[in-house]
């Protein structure tokens, strides 16, 4: 038998009624993988010939077939059920006997409406009246919620593949029952933490909403209204008032950067655009003009080598710039001309690694790990104001496009940050 | 037609707003920008179309040259009031200005899909509002020319 026709007949069972697949049956379960569809003539349904392990002898053309057959029988992994016309059980095998719980003598001779749903038994055994050319195998299950039951009458659900088959002999179904409540118990919990984390998505963009709005709300009232009291009494009130109001100003703005920070990042997962073709050179344009003001006013010297073109959210690559220059700025001893230089290579990799190389106060590596959190300051801040989001939001953007971000710095000896983009090229 | 401005009468404003914080921030900073706005408010959206209608005890409002609309008002809420003022006949050609905290897409689709003249959000910092206000103030009852009421207030 060739290969092909082994696969054939495992997939629709149309060498089922096939004298010459049926000898050839060993190779043809061997082919076929897990998946066992088995069936062959039998003699006389009425009179089945029991031997001493409780299996028909009659089932098979020769004595030779018929010890083949029972081992056949037993090595599949499916509890197997072979039906005559009448819908009486003629023959199991030991993994039926393990799943159903019953004795083999116990279920031999007895209607297989005892170990399946009565309806779906009656289809069985009509499916085996139909002519073989009509109901050939049937996969059946899918799509359906069966149950099968216990000898103690507990039900579980399973899986059925029937297969007709009219012989020169007669007709009988064999049925390959598979237990599915393990897999079933696997969907359920797959399909549980699906809907989990759809929830925890709505509520994130939710919280998103809920910072742009409802807690902006509040929060302008608190910002306008100390704002108005600064501008119109300050020097009115006493030194105190004045100090006071000047913390509530300052408190006000600082929440509202955090707010606008938290909610930025938070968009990056939610409102990010598909990675697309994108001129990383264009990106850093952008980037500088955004970042005109701080590059005037500290005479920043900003240089870049040719960039590549990557896969990227342009907006998104952009920021990220934006918040590594930016960071490369500020961070300076106070008078000292910030120096960036921005590149990308690549050593064979398919990957292009941009560099951010600065000459700034650098970073104690003991904090690598940690200015890449949310929230996360390493100054003071009256020696530079910030939130503590921009790396936490660079470290974001870098993973939202497959790869990670790293610093490389000593204290006093500027820092370079890295991450990697892929090329725009897809690669065939 | 010449822009309400000149025309020497008070520049008519209905603010439709229900924060009370929000109203006297509002009215402060007109009055900053512009001493000839009169600015009336209407605190959610019923109340915004009895003043609009001249119903009951606004039988006596007058006809506003622009309107000021927030969006999450208790009642009857912005985009209602929107939907109701552009299906009537008398209202339809009163150009709404969206003022508002949110930012969100949807919200700003919306608006203009029901045909608001201009979406805004409030800004956190008051200088920032008060830019705002001043930029309305220009735009809207300095340079842009506005039908003339049919019927004065």
């Amino acid at each position: 038998m060739s290969e092909e026709y082994a696969q054939t007949a495992t997939m629709d069972g149309s060498a089922a009624g096939n004298p010459r697949a049926l000898r050839d049956a060993v190779d043809l379960i061997q082919r076929s993988g897990g998946r066992v569809v088995f069936a062959t003539p039998l003699g006389e349904p009425a009179e089945p010939q029991p031997t001493a392990s409780g299996m028909s002898s009659g089932l098979a053309e020769s004595p030779e077939s018929a010890a083949k057959y029972r081992a056949l029988l037993e090595a599949a992994p499916d509890a197997m059920v072979v039906v005559d016309v009448l819908g009486e059980i003629v023959l199991l095998n030991l993994q039926a006997e393990k799943t159903f719980g019953y004795r083999r003598d116990e279920l031999v001779g007895q209607p297989v409406t005892n170990i399946i749903p009565e309806g779906f038994a009656e289809r069985l055994v009509a499916d085996g009246l139909r002519p073989a050319a009509e109901a050939l195998t049937q996969h059946m299950g899918t799509g359906l919620e069966l149950s099968g039951r216990r000898k103690d009458g507990s039900e579980f659900p399973i899986e059925i593949m029937l297969s007709p088959l009219d012989s020169d002999e007669g007709i009988v179904v064999t049925a390959a029952i598979r237990d599915i409540s393990a897999r079933k118990a696997t969907e359920a919990a797959l399909l549980q933490k699906v809907e989990e984390l759809k929830r925890s998505n709505e509520e994130l963009g939710q919280f998103a909403y809920i910072a742009s709005h409802d807690l902006q709300e509040p929060l302008r009232m608190v910002a306008s209204y100390t704002q108005l009291l600064a501008r119109r009494y300050k020097g009115r009130l006493d030194k105190d008032a004045d100090e006071f109001i000047g913390f509530a100003v300052d408190g006000a703005s600082r929440m509202q950067q955090l707010i606008q920070d938290l909610l930025d990042y938070s968009r990056i997962g939610t409102k990010g655009r598909d990675l697309i073709e994108t001129s990383s050179e264009v990106a850093l344009q952008q980037a500088l003009r955004n970042l005109r003001g701080a590059i005037e006013e500290s005479h920043a010297l900003v240089t870049h080598d040719p960039l590549p073109l990557v896969l990227a959210d342009p907006m998104q690559l952009s920021q990220l710039f934006q918040n590594l220059i930016g960071n490369a700025i500020k961070y300076q001893k106070t008078g000292a001309v910030p120096e960036v230089h921005i590149s990308a290579g690549r050593n064979g990799d398919p990957k292009w690694t941009f560099s951010v190389r600065d000459n700034g106060l650098g970073i104690d590596p003991q904090y690598f790990e940690r200015i890449f959190g949310m929230f996360q300051r390493l100054h003071k801040r009256d020696e530079f104001a910030g939130t503590g989001m921009g790396l936490a939001i660079c470290k974001k953007i870098v993973e939202r496009h497959g790869a990670t971000i790293s610093v490389e710095s000593q204290l006093g000896h500027g820092s370079t940050f890295r991450f990697a983009l892929a090329e725009s090229e897809p690669t065939s | 037609m010449t822009p309400i401005e000149a025309s020497g009468r008070p520049i008519e404003v209905l603010l439709v707003e229900d924060s009370p914080g929000d109203v006297r921030l509002t009215q402060e900073t007109f009055r900053d920008a512009n001493q000839s706005i009169h600015l009336s408010v209407a605190t959610d959206g019923a109340e915004a179309m009895a003043f609009l209608r001249r119903e009951e005890a606004h039988a006596h409002a007058p006809r506003p040259d622009v309107i000021l609309l927030d969006l999450n008002l208790p009642k009857m809420d912005g985009r209602e009031v929107l939907v109701q003022i552009k299906k009537d006949e008398e209202l339809k050609a009163i150009p709404i200005v969206i003022l508002t905290t949110s930012d969100a897409e949807v919200d700003i689709v919306t608006s203009y899909r029901l045909q608001a003249n201009c979406y805004l959000t409030k800004p956190v910092q008051l200088k920032a509002f008060e830019d705002l206000v001043k930029s309305i103030n220009d735009f809207w009852m300095t340079n842009v020319k506005l039908p003339q009421p049919r019927h004065g207030g």
